[in-house]
């Protein structure tokens, strides 16, 4: 299919013949900082066509965004927009389009999609809308991860309907659950669509390590500490993934961003790290893992997936226990329920995993609902998907009902980070999104690490607003939003923040700040008011007393909430309407829908044409009895995904991956439930356990830090318990423990030395020069 | 009727209808300017274009379905089929490239049919057993 589609021209709608691209261009500024993003997309539209054009633009909200506000320009004319109640937003738009007026509405609906319609673009005439976005970021101790959607993934929804139609990818969902919501269409080559880019600022009050993007070329301009540039290398880029930019700090430290914020308050946000709370006590971890197998994960991420819950499995002892399931319409679970980790059933694992691929849809609720049966009401699970489903919000009131925390491994390109963000946070749990060209593994495997066991618990703050998370866990910390009462005025410039947990307290200072900021922060916590309410709104039309109660009372929470942050949300949306002499009423405008790049590393047969993969095992009752694959069917299966990803940042280099090398995940995989590497004999097993150290060490694991930090307290655990009889030997196990502890190791072919059964004391020592 | 009227007593929203105009699923009002007006046909139609959507059909198929019955164009030889043993002596094959939304038609199909064809196994097994 990709040779037929190498020559895709944008095409009309209703003829199939050649057109000018309605939308020409996309273009991202604003400004990064640590509690989330304050953004404006440019938008160009433009009609080469001889009648009025209505465009319809459709693009997916980040994690916890709202829209502000929008400034439409073009020849002459200047207007900005209104937030209106959306039924009255609609009413003035439709208005304006039959008075023929350029009228412009920007209309949230279910899962964050967003219809930015522009209606009555004169012929030939370029109009520019420039959206202002409020976004979250994904927030780790040692740094964020900043993305923003240029396409929006296709998805998985039970009744959607998916073709393809005039040679680009269509689907449509029902209107009964998602109103009159315009998809656009997809094609898989992006070259031929409107052109987009990025130039942002990335304010940040702790120096800075890195910052680099894994996902576009970048050049970054900028010191340590302030500012720092990011922007897009070449002149322009394609609409088929999201833009990805992460920073790392120099150090670990409590970040406070403030000021007043215009209505006699100081506005705060802090971000206090997971490592100001203590360390996780060893107790026994009761997970289970759901695997997304559906057709959208085929290729490199369900291959990915599968080694990163081997490496997962060998970081648990015996004591532990694991349930195994893969989903997609349907959910298969390895065995009954919740098993110890044993060798044996680790083994079983391997086996079930052998046997997962890509096929079928995304049942997440289903998966989740099964995963938190096996766990029977104690335990964490973890789920590694793509994360592409619509009505995501009946997904995420059935993940609340399980009671169960839920640890996310998105991956994908185009994002479903918004979802998977709520999906993790409404259940206690935390989440990372990673894009397919990244090691999915290493993601993986740092996640599991902070499961289970919580750094604090019982947490409390006391002015903050939307509450903090109840617990803590490595590597994440916790984002409190507020306002403090205490102005410069009272002579007491630092308002304070208490927070209490099990068996600690910490009052945080809150500086006076500028009012930039403190707007921007108040702005950053409507956004995420708001997404946590739009969350909770009941899937589809709402049936019966309760689920009506239940809609009205979110919808006019979110009504206060965007009155009070003068952000749109699904109840309340932007209108513009610019009269224009030379306005013809009644004329009837062209509709076009802007198509987006189909999503890079998602195959556009998994959605469109050749669906073989979304096909399901049908009715239990009549069993399917084989599949019947023809050799072209086999031949799809290639990884033209898997060449490397272009940065100039060295941090996401080294994140992204290579191929046939043999990665420390493999020695991860290897781990015995006692802890220690396999072998003939003891000598044998212990030999390889130093050099397994040492090899996790020389790549910046140690038993605190490092997505592997639990393989390497699994392993000190096991050298721990041996005893060995000569000094050498004594020796020898004492570098492994240090290393372990401080990461320092001398160089050596450590990963080759813990991967050969053949290794003893005598090659250990040698390496060692002892 | 205008536009906002044709919303109104269709219940599709002024935007989707100018949507289907540009795509060819309805006809274009029955005058220009200011004396656009629209008749119980582009009623009729988007009754019928709802229904349609409501079997499963894409917008796309819909078009073609609508202006002049046109067929729609064959489909591509399968790659794949699901066997499905509905009973001893019925074997149902299924093209495994369905979209999710058909299967669970036929998946529903499927069911029924095996459900229908039960009974009377489920009788011949009684007997079995009592012989």
């Amino acid at each position: 299919m990709s040779s037929a589609v190498a020559s895709f021209k944008p095409i009309a709608a209703s003829t199939g013949e050649s057109v000018r691209l309605a939308m020409q261009r996309l273009w991202l500024t604003g400004r990064v900082m640590a509690a989330g993003a304050r953004l404006v997309v440019q938008h160009v539209f433009r009609s080469d066509e001889e009648r009025p054009l209505e465009v319809i633009y459709s693009f997916p909200l980040p994690r916890d965004a709202a829209l502000r506000g929008f400034r439409i320009t073009g020849d002459g004319f200047e207007a900005h927009s209104e937030l209106k109640a959306t039924e009255e937003a609609v009413r003035a738009y439709e208005r304006g389009v039959a008075d023929g007026s350029l009228s412009t509405l920007a209309r949230q609906y279910g899962d964050g999609l967003v219809n930015l319609t522009v209606g009555n673009v004169r012929p030939k005439e370029t109009v520019k809308v420039y959206l202002e976005i409020l976004t979250g970021v994904e927030m780790r101790d040692d740094g964020f991860r900043f993305r923003f959607p240029f396409t929006l993934a296709p998805a998985y929804h039970a009744r959607m309907r998916a073709a393809v139609a005039g040679a680009q990818g269509e689907m449509e969902l029902p209107a009964d659950e998602f109103g009159d919501v315009i998809l656009p269409p997809f094609r898989e080559d992006a070259g031929s669509l409107h052109e987009v880019g990025f130039e942002l600022s990335v304010l940040h009050g702790l120096p800075l390590e890195e910052v680099g993007s894994p996902s576009h070329s970048v050049k970054v301009m900028g010191g340590a500490v302030g500012s720092t540039r990011v922007a897009l290398a070449p002149a322009k880029d394609v609409p088929n993934r999201d833009l990805v930019v992460d920073a790392r700090y120099q150090a670990t430290q409590v970040q406070a961003l403030s000021g007043p914020s215009g209505d006699g308050k100081r506005s705060f946000a802090l971000i206090v790290p997971s490592t100001m709370f203590g360390r996780n006590e060893e107790k026994p971890r009761r997970t289970a893992i759901l695997l997304d197998r559906s057709g959208s994960m085929q290729g490199e991420p369900i291959a990915q997936a599968r080694k990163a819950i081997e490496a997962c499995l060998a970081a648990l002892s015996e004591k532990d226990s694991f349930s195994l399931m893969a989903f997609d319409n349907n959910v298969e679970a390895m065995g009954g329920g919740v098993a110890p980790a044993t060798r044996e059933q680790r083994e079983a694992a391997r086996a079930f995993l052998k046997r997962v691929d890509a096929r079928g849809g995304t049942e997440l609720a289903a998966g989740v609902t099964e995963a938190a049966r096996a766990l029977g009401g104690g335990g964490d699970i973890l789920i590694i998907t793509d994360g592409q489903v619509f009505g995501t919000e009946a997904i995420l009131a059935q993940a609340r009902a399980t009671g169960i925390r839920l640890f996310c491994l998105g991956i994908g390109s185009a994002s479903q980070d918004r979802f998977l963000a709520l999906l993790a946070r409404e259940t206690g749990g935390i989440g990372r999104f990673v894009t397919a060209r990244e090691r999915v593994d290493l993601a993986a495997v740092d996640l599991f690490a902070s499961m289970g066991r919580p750094v604090a618990t019982g947490l409390k703050a006391d002015n903050a607003q939307p509450e903090p998370p109840e617990v803590v866990f490595a590597g994440t910390p916790v984002l409190l939003f507020g306002d403090s009462d205490q102005t410069a005025e009272t002579g007491d410039s630092s308002g304070a923040v208490s927070l209490t947990w099990d068996g600690g307290a910490m009052r945080l200072d809150v500086p006076e700040g500028d009012a930039e900021t403190g707007e921007t922060v108040r702005l950053l916590r409507g956004s995420r008011l708001i997404t946590d309410w739009e969350s909770r709104y009941p899937a589809g039309e709402a049936t019966g007393p309760v689920a009506a109660r239940r809609q009205s009372r979110v919808a006019a929470r979110l009504a206060e909430l965007s009155a009070t942050y003068g952000l749109a949300s699904r109840e309340m949306s932007l209108v513009a309407v610019v009269k224009r002499q030379g306005d013809r009423p009644g004329e009837l405008p062209e509709t076009r829908v802007v198509p987006v790049g189909m999503a890079q590393d998602t195959a556009f047969d998994a959605y469109f044409g050749d669906t073989s993969r979304m096909a399901c095992q049908v009715a239990s009752t009549a069993m399917p009895l084989q599949m019947d694959y023809s050799s072209a069917a086999k031949k799809r299966s290639g990884k033209r995904w898997f060449a490397l990803g272009r940065s100039a940042s060295r941090m996401a280099e080294s994140a992204l991956m290579r191929e046939a090398e043999p990665t420390v995940l493999e020695l991860a995989a290897l781990l015995e439930p006692d802890g220690g590497m396999p072998g003939d004999n003891l000598g044998v097993r212990i030999a390889r356990s130093i050099a397994a150290v040492l090899a996790f060490a020389a790549e910046g694991h140690t038993v605190a830090d490092g997505a592997f930090r639990l393989h390497m307290s699994r392993l000190v655990g096991f050298l721990r318990s041996v005893s060995v009889s000569s000094d050498k030997e004594k020796l020898l196990l004492e570098r492994a423990l240090e290393a372990a502890l401080t990461g320092r190791v001398p160089s050596g072919r450590w990963l080759a030395l813990a991967l050969s059964a053949r290794t003893g004391w005598k090659q250990v020592g040698k390496a060692l020069s002892l | 009727m205008t536009l906002a009227e044709l919303a109104e007593a269709s219940g599709a929203p002024a935007r989707t209808i100018r949507y289907y105009i540009a795509r060819g699923l309805l006809r274009g009002p029955v005058k220009g300017g200011r004396d656009a007006a629209y008749t119980v046909e582009h009623l009729e139609r988007l009754d019928r274009i709802r229904a349609l959507q409501s079997e499963g059909r894409t917008l796309a198929e819909i078009a073609g379905a609508l202006n002049g019955g046109q067929q729609k164009p064959a489909a591509a030889p399968a790659t794949a089929w699901w066997q499905h043993a509905v009973a001893d002596d019925v074997t149902v094959w299924v093209r495994a490239d369905a979209s999710p939304w058909r299967l669970k038609r036929i998946r529903a199909a499927v069911d029924e049919l095996a459900r229908r064809l039960r009974p009377v196994d489920d009788e011949q097994g009684k007997e079995e057993e009592i012989r």
